[in-house]
This record gives C-alpha cells, structure tokens and sequence, in this order.
C-alpha cells in the first residue's frame, strides 16, 4: 500500500517536470539551443528560475507534512498531494509571439531531458522506499523536497539534456550534409557560389533567370544560405531531379569559415562576389574581416573555375586583383567607358538611366567589343551591378548578350525588393522593405526621386547591423534622404537618432519631417494624409505583413 | 549544359524493327568515332522484342552473336519519361538480396535507330519527354519523312518534283481490288512500284510489270503495312543520293553519290551495307558523274526538301534523275539513314567525329528553342471546376464549340 501511495507522489511530481520541461523547450529553441544564451535569459527574472506558486508550495507542504501531522500516513499524504498539485499546475498561458516549432531536434531534446528527469524521479522512489521502515511521515516529506527540487530544476535537465545530445545532433547533422554531399555527386549539376554582404539573393535570382533561358538551374529558395539551409534544399529538392544542370548557390557568411565549409561539401566551380560591405560588422569587427570571410569562396575554386567580381567596390576590386583563378571577369557600372583600365572590368554598363518603367542601360564587352541595349521593368541602379554579373555567367556559358538582353526584360523584382504596386487610393508603395545595406538605400531613393508629382513619403527605420558605422552611415542617409523624399517618417526614436542629426544638419523643415514609434502609425498618417498621385517608399527592414 | 564540358550520351541502337541488324552497325560506328575526351559514351540497345539494355559488353560486336541479357555487365534499363530523371533508370525491377535499381544522369541521347519505332517519330516523342537533347529530326520531321504519302503531299506543296503516286488503303484493297486495280490503271502505266507506306528498307517493295504482279505486290505489302503507295516508274534513271546537315535556318549539303548496282532495285543488303567499315567502294561512285549545274541543282533541292519538312539533323535524301534530260525527282528522305552517311560527309571533308559534334550542337540548340517556349502556364481551372463541378465546365465548353460550328 506505501508502495502505491510513494509512485504515486513521485509520478505527479515527474509528470509536471516534464510538462514543465516542454513550457521551457520553447525558449531553449528561440535562444538556439545555446545553453549560456538560455541561462541569461532564464536569469533575467526570479518568476522564470524560481517560479513563486511552486516553491512556495512545496515549502508549505513539507513544513506541514513535519510539524502538523504527527506519525501516521493519511495527513502527510494529502498535504503531499495539495502542495505537489499546486506546484505542478501549470501557469496561466500567457501570450505566445514566436510559438514552439516541434522541430525533430526538439523532439529530440524533450525526450532527453524528460528521461533524465525520469530517472531522478526513480532514484527518489528508490530513496523513499527506503525510508519507509525509518518513518512515513520523513517518507513523505522526502518525497515533497525531492519532487520539488526535480521540478525546480528543469531548465537544468534541458541543458544536460542537450549536452548529452550534442553528440547525436552533431552526428545527425554530418548525416545530413553528407547525404547533401551525396545527391550533388549524383545529380551532378554545375554550382555557382554566390556570396558578398549584400545582392546575392537579387544576383542568384537574376543568374537563374537568365540561365534559364537555355538550360535548367535550381537556386537555393529565399534567403537559404547557410550549410544547413543549403543541405537542406540540396536534400528537398536536388535528390532525385538529374535534370537541373545549374545549381545556383547563395553562401551566406556570420562566421569566418562558413563558406569554407558550404564551399566543401557544393564544390562550386564558379563563384561571383557581389558587395564587400558594413553588414553584420558586430560580428566581423572590421570590413577587412568581412573580405576575408567573401574571400573563401574565391579560394575554394578549382584553378580552372570562373569567378566573377564588381569592379565597382574597392573591397571587391582587390579580392579580382589578388590574381585567382586564372579567369576573372569583372563589371562595372561607374568606370568610363572610353577610359577602360588594362586588365579590368570586361562588361561595362553605360548610360544607365531609370525611369518609372525600369532601367535602361548598354552592356558592352570589352573582349568581343560588342555592344548590347538592355532594358529591364526591375528598378534601383545597384540592380545593374547585378544584372552585369548576372549577364557575365551566362556569356561564359554560351548565351549571347542579345539573347541575354530578351531574358533581361521578362525579370520580376523579388518580393519586397524594390517591388512596385500602386493602392486602391492611387497611392503608389515602393516596398524595399527587405533590404538593409547602404547600395540598396540609395537606389531605393533614387527610385523614388523618379516620382515627380505628388508627395513623396519615405518610411523608415534606418539601417541596424552596421556596428561602428551605423552611425556615420545613418546620418549620411539622413542627408541623402531629403533630396529624394518631400515627407519622411522615422520609425523608432532611439535607433534613429543619427538619421535625425543628418536631417537637422541638412536643415529639413521640421514640418517635414515626424519621429512615431510603431509601422503602423506610420502607415496611418499616410493613409490619412497622401492621396492618389503621391508615393511611398518602405526603406529597410520592416516587416512587410503592415503592406497592402 | 554548355558543350565545352564532358558530356554523357546515350547511344541508342538495335530496335524493333526489320532494320535491327544494320542498325548495330550504325550504332557502333557512331560510337566508335566519338572523341572519347568529349563523350562519355553509354551504350543502350533495343532488342528484336524491345527489351532496353546497357553495359559494357555492348560496345563490342561480337556480344551481339551471343545471348545479350546473359552476358555479364549486361543490365536492363529504361529510359525514364520523368524529367526528374533525365536519364536511365538501370535495373528497374531489382531482384535478388543486394539488387539496386540506380539512375543514370544523359546529357544527350544520340538514336541510331532505323525504320519502325526508330526512326518515324515515336523514339523522338519518348526524348521530347524526357526533356534530353536528341540528336537527329525531331518527332514531326521524322514522321513525316517516313510517311511516304504524307511526305509527298508536303514536298508538292512546296515545289519539289515528286514521282506522281496514288494511296490504297488495305481495308479498301480487301473490299474491292477490282476497282482499286482499275483506278491504278486509268492513272499509270506499267511499269509501276509497290511499297509500304511507312516502312523504312526495301522490304515489301515490288515493282510490277503487269496487273497479275500489280496484286501479287500489293496482297504482299498490305501484309507488311496499313496503307501502300503505288507509284510510276521512273524508267532509264539513276539513283542519287546526297546528305544533308543542319536545321532549318542554315543546312548544307554533300557531294552526290550514285549507287552502281541499280538494276532492277536495291536489295536490302545492297541499300544498308555499303559503307560499313572495311568495304570498299566499288559499288558507288563519288561524286556522281553529273553535270556541276545538275549537281547544284539536286544539293538545293535537298537543302530545300529538308527545310520543307523542318527537318534537323542529318537525313540522306535520294534521288531517281535522268541526267541526259536533266530531270530528277524526290524519292524518298531517310532522316536516319544507315552509316548515318558518314561515307559521304567524309568526301565532303567532314570527318565522323565532326559530323558527330555538329548533331549533338543542333541538338543542344533545339533543347534551348524548346526552353523559350512556354509549357508551365498555372491556371485557376482546375479550381474553377472543382467549384463549380465537372458537369457545369462540360456546358461550358460545348457552347463555345456550338459557336465555332
């Protein structure tokens, strides 16, 4: 009979740690399995490492179970049982922004850490089953502590939890990339490397356009560029389809070595170098440090490979001028072409103009001194950068610039890139709100200099993730901004301070311009204030579920 | 894939068909003169029954006089109309304990696959599937070239001199020879040629001197085919032959040759072997003994006939000329034609590996006119018809029909 009523103790404190053990799987993944993340995060509130109810309980329970019931199994037992249901209630559902994915990982993990709390759980019944013959009242009280103490310590059991599986999931995920390894030895498919700061999904998107015109690509989907992203769609889609013979690769880069590790396992032997710029400089520390990291993908070609570099970015220019591999291509959109540099750019783009249509523009190649009228329905001027590099994959793969030119003009811009729409109102909405780099910012006000009549609103975060330059850069687009924009709304006060500077260096009417703290109330004053004929362009980073 | 990369090709050959035999031959020698730098080559062979075969064994000629399924290295495959695939599914029905069926990657297929199931259109109709560069005509040219009437039609309407000709269909000949013999004989008169519309040798083909063979013929060849043409004879005439090379924006043509054993009519031995490897050419002469202006002529005609059928590739198209009164008439065009007349490119300067490359070049070229075509256009009618049933899209169409009527 003792023995039922101490499984049954120790099951109801078990249950509830590894419901508890479930609640907290939840933060575990958003702080990315990261145990020293998920500790800060748990430290930043007593509610979060010491839940109140439980602890409390449980002190109350054992308090009673020693000093008010005297011997005897009854009175221990149901105190035992209030204080244990209490602590293990769970609490009330608070609201979920970013919900639990149940990802196979995290199936992974819960089942460890559940175990593990299982088998504590076990050694406290051991332990009590013990004590029994000392007293029953002890029993109980034991069981109460114990229980309370495996419940409390939850988070605990996640992180061994996750120690012990790191070597499974390690394991796991050199399976998974040598089973990506496995369907490109299969599949065979000519890779091309994408990689720079900013532009490789424009790039890969134009690459794959064009190329498609003759032969089949497969571009990573959306922004999917790290080794698992990439293993990932190698293993969705590439298995089983022979029949793509470009496979069209975004390298994405956070850490020095990453596209060392993508470059092994996809063995490109091509690879284009879009922008060397201020992005995730928080990480990097300097752009030398950005360089070297894009570098990787250019050393990871075989010496017959192609790479293709923009002539127009001095950190770029370098990376072309270090000599490797023997065929180099460069573009450029700025350079004379009448004062073309030896050994420089092949493909030069000259009188590039854009209009509300798109942009216009001459690709000429320096090599066969041809010349080719491109005309695309895309916008933004760094969107010839691209387009040049772009143009010069498919030339060295056997396209003639004419036929790439027809290719050219069927693009669409990708969703929230300098994507065009006109409202029900007559308001025309500029939506770039995807990207965050200086290049793209200024041909987005470009852009929107091209709307002549009406208003023209810009709305704004500014630009994060920019480290040490955040500032100066902030500020210099504060400046530029009021040459394009008639009205412009900053979003967020404390992140737009130096974007404000630049606008009172530059002395915009402060009628002009308004400082609101959320998307939306920007977006009110717009639908209030504008009216048909006036425009609106959605700078950098937002989210883009506020457009319609 | 641009070309400047190793390539794997299929060669197909063998097939169901009477032409099987010549057929390994053509197979061989086209897979012998690849440059193997260039090509990686995987043989794929067609047997009498039209079993799928690959392996290494194939590749040697001698296999070909044993039991090919039970050679070792030989395994069955498929080629796989999946677009996925792109390509050879090997060992499609794995038996045994290690047994693995496995896919195999072509970048192009080159078919040397005469007559029936080869060479009219169907083979090239599997490629269009498979979404593989093929060298050679593709599916219409193909059947049109190996129907003789339909390809008569097409040649007339383009003013390409013919041998007049008059169809019968066996259903008719089996009701009424009588009539069908009469109206042959208000139309020509003897001699006249017998033959089976759609087949590609010389079997079946008959020529009638009187009406008591005229019926022998044409009870012989529609055992051999659904539909027969009857054809004049041209008499006093010589055969030419010329090769062409190219597709309908640009083709070129090669020097004449005249078969010299024209008696009474090639045999089929005769029509498909000359030219092998090792024979010597005493049986043609190259070039024909013709006069430059009538040799221009019968090469424009050619590239001409070829374009009319929007042909690609390569075909041999003969001639029956009479070249004393400087006439000539279109026999027939073979858009896979045995020793894929490498005999002649070589007398005009082309070696076999250059032929080769230049097939694979407008075959490669043909898949990127097929890639500016749009095939994947989503529409919302499938959604359209679930909502609104499948009954109510049936009225739908009828209407728009009724006003067209």
């Amino acid at each position: 009979m003792m023995q039922i009523l101490i499984i049954l103790l120790v099951t109801i404190w078990a249950a509830g740690t590894c419901y508890r053990l479930y609640l907290l799987a939840r933060f575990y993944q958003i702080e990315e399995y990261k145990s020293g993340r998920f500790i800060r995060w748990l430290f930043q509130s007593r509610q979060r490492y010491l839940p109140t109810r439980p602890a409390v309980a449980a002190l109350l329970g054992v308090l009673f179970q020693l000093f008010f019931a005297e011997g005897g199994v009854f009175l221990p037992l149901v105190i035992g049982l209030i204080a244990g249901l209490t602590a293990i209630y769970p609490p009330a559902k608070s609201e979920v922004k970013k919900k639990f994915i149940p990802t196979a990982r995290a199936k992974r993990l819960l089942v460890a850490s559940c175990t593990i709390a299982v088998l504590v759980a076990f050694l406290l019944y051991l332990t009590a089953s013990k004590l029994q013959h000392v007293s029953e009242t002890i029993t109980f009280g034991a069981i109460t502590v114990g229980g309370a103490a495996i419940f409390l310590l939850a988070p605990f059991w996640l992180m061994i939890g996750n120690m012990l599986m790191t070597p499974v999931e390690a394991f796991l995920r050199r399976r998974f990339v040598n089973t990506a390894r496995k369907v490109l030895e299969e599949t065979r498919p000519m890779v091309i490397g994408i990689t720079g700061s900013y532009g490789k999904t424009t790039t890969k998107s134009f690459v794959a356009h064009i190329l498609n015109g003759r032969y089949k690509t497969y571009p990573t989907p959306k922004s999917y560029n790290t080794l698992m992203g990439i293993c990932l769609a190698i293993n969705r889609d590439l298995a089983n389809d022979r029949s793509i013979e470009y496979f069209i690769a975004e390298m994405g880069a956070y850490i020095p070595g990453e596209i060392k590790q993508i470059a092994e396992l996809t063995h490109p032997t091509q690879g284009i170098l879009v922008e060397i710029g201020p992005q995730h400089l928080e990480r990097f520390g300097s752009i030398e440090n950005v360089a070297i990291a894009k570098y990787e993908l250019i050393s990871a070609l075989p010496p017959d490979g192609v790479a293709y570099f923009n002539w127009d970015n001095p950190h770029v220019r370098t990376a072309y001028e270090r000599g490797y591999p023997q065929t180099r291509i460069a573009v450029s959109r700025q350079i004379d072409l009448e004062n073309t540099p030896a050994n420089g750019p092949r493909f030069i783009a000259s009188n590039v103009k854009e209009t509300l249509e798109g942009l216009s523009f001459l690709v000429t190649d320096i090599e066969t001194n041809e010349t080719q009228e491109f005309f695309t329905p895309i916008h933004g001027l760094h969107n010839v950068t691209n387009l040049l590099l772009a143009s010069a994959v498919a030339v060295h793969e056997g396209m003639a610039l004419k036929e790439i030119a027809r290719r050219v003009s069927t693009l669409q811009p990708a969703e929230s890139r300098l994507a065009i729409q006109i409202t029900q109102a007559g308001i025309t909405i500029i939506n770039d709100a995807y990207s965050a780099n200086p290049v793209g910012a200024y041909s987005a006000l470009n852009t929107l200099k091209l709307y002549e009549h009406g208003r023209r609103l810009l709305i704004t975060p500014g630009m994060v993730e920019l480290g040490e330059l955040m500032e100066s850069e902030n500020r210099r687009l504060g400046e530029a901004a009021i040459t394009a924009a008639t009205d412009i709304i900053l979003v967020g006060d404390q992140q737009t301070k130096a974007f404000q500077d630049g606008l009172r260096a530059a002395g915009f009417p402060v009628e002009r311009w308004q400082v609101v703290e959320t998307l939306s109330d920007a977006i009110g004053w717009y639908q209030c204030n504008l009216s048909a004929g006036d425009t609106v362009l959605f700078l950098n980073d937002l989210p883009d579920t506020y457009l319609h | 894939m641009s070309a400047n990369r190793r390539q794997t090709l299929g060669v197909i050959f063998g097939g169901r068909s009477v032409e099987h035999d010549v057929s390994v031959v053509t197979g061989h020698q086209i897979m012998n003169a690849c440059d193997p730098a260039r090509y990686d080559i995987i043989p794929l062979y067609i047997d009498r029954d039209g079993r799928w075969f690959t392996g290494e064994p194939l590749r040697d000629l001698k296999s070909f006089e044993k039991d090919i399924p039970a050679l070792p290295g030989v395994q069955n495959v498929v080629l796989s109309p999946d677009v996925r695939q792109h390509g050879l599914i090997i060992n499609p029905l794995p038996t045994g304990l290690f047994a693995k069926s496995q896919s195999l990657r072509l970048d192009a297929v080159f078919p040397a696959v005469h007559g029936s199931h080869g060479e009219d259109g169907t083979l090239q109709g599997l490629f269009e599937l498979t979404d593989i560069p093929y060298a050679g005509c593709g599916v219409m040219a193909s059947a049109v070239a190996n129907d003789k009437w339909i390809c008569k039609q097409v040649l007339q309407q383009n003013g390409i001199p013919v041998v007049e000709g008059l169809l019968v269909h066996r259903r008719d000949w089996e009701n009424d020879p009588d009539a069908i013999v009469t109206k042959i004989l208000n139309a020509f008169n003897f001699p006249v040629f017998i033959k089976p519309d759609t087949l590609g040798s010389s079997i079946g083909i008959g020529r009638a001197e009187d009406e008591k063979l005229l019926r022998v013929y044409i009870d012989v060849a529609t055992q051999l085919d659904r539909r027969v043409i009857i054809e004049k004879a041209i008499t006093d005439c010589v055969e030419i032959n010329c090769a062409v090379l190219g597709d309908n924006r640009t083709v070129r043509a090669s020097v004449l040759e005249q078969p010299v054993s024209w008696e009474q009519f090639l045999t089929y031995e005769e029509k498909y072997l000359r030219g092998g490897e090792g024979m010597k050419s005493a049986d043609r002469l190259i070039p024909a003994p013709l006069t430059p202006e009538l040799t221009e002529r019968i090469q424009q005609t050619a590239c001409d006939a070829f374009k009319a059928i929007d042909g690609r590739g390569t075909a041999r198209i003969d001639f029956l000329a009479r070249p004393d009164e400087g006439v000539f008439y279109l026999n027939e065009i073979n858009t896979m034609p045995g020793s894929l007349a490498l005999y002649l490119w070589r007398e005009t300067g082309m070696s076999a590996a250059q032929v080769i490359d230049k097939l694979l070049d407008l075959a490669r070229e043909a898949q990127t006119e097929k890639r500016r075509s749009t095939y994947n256009y989503k529409t919302n009618l499938i959604a359209l018809t679930a909502s609104r049933g499948v009954k109510g899209l049936k009225g739908a169409k009828s209407a728009r029909s009724n006003n067209s009527l």
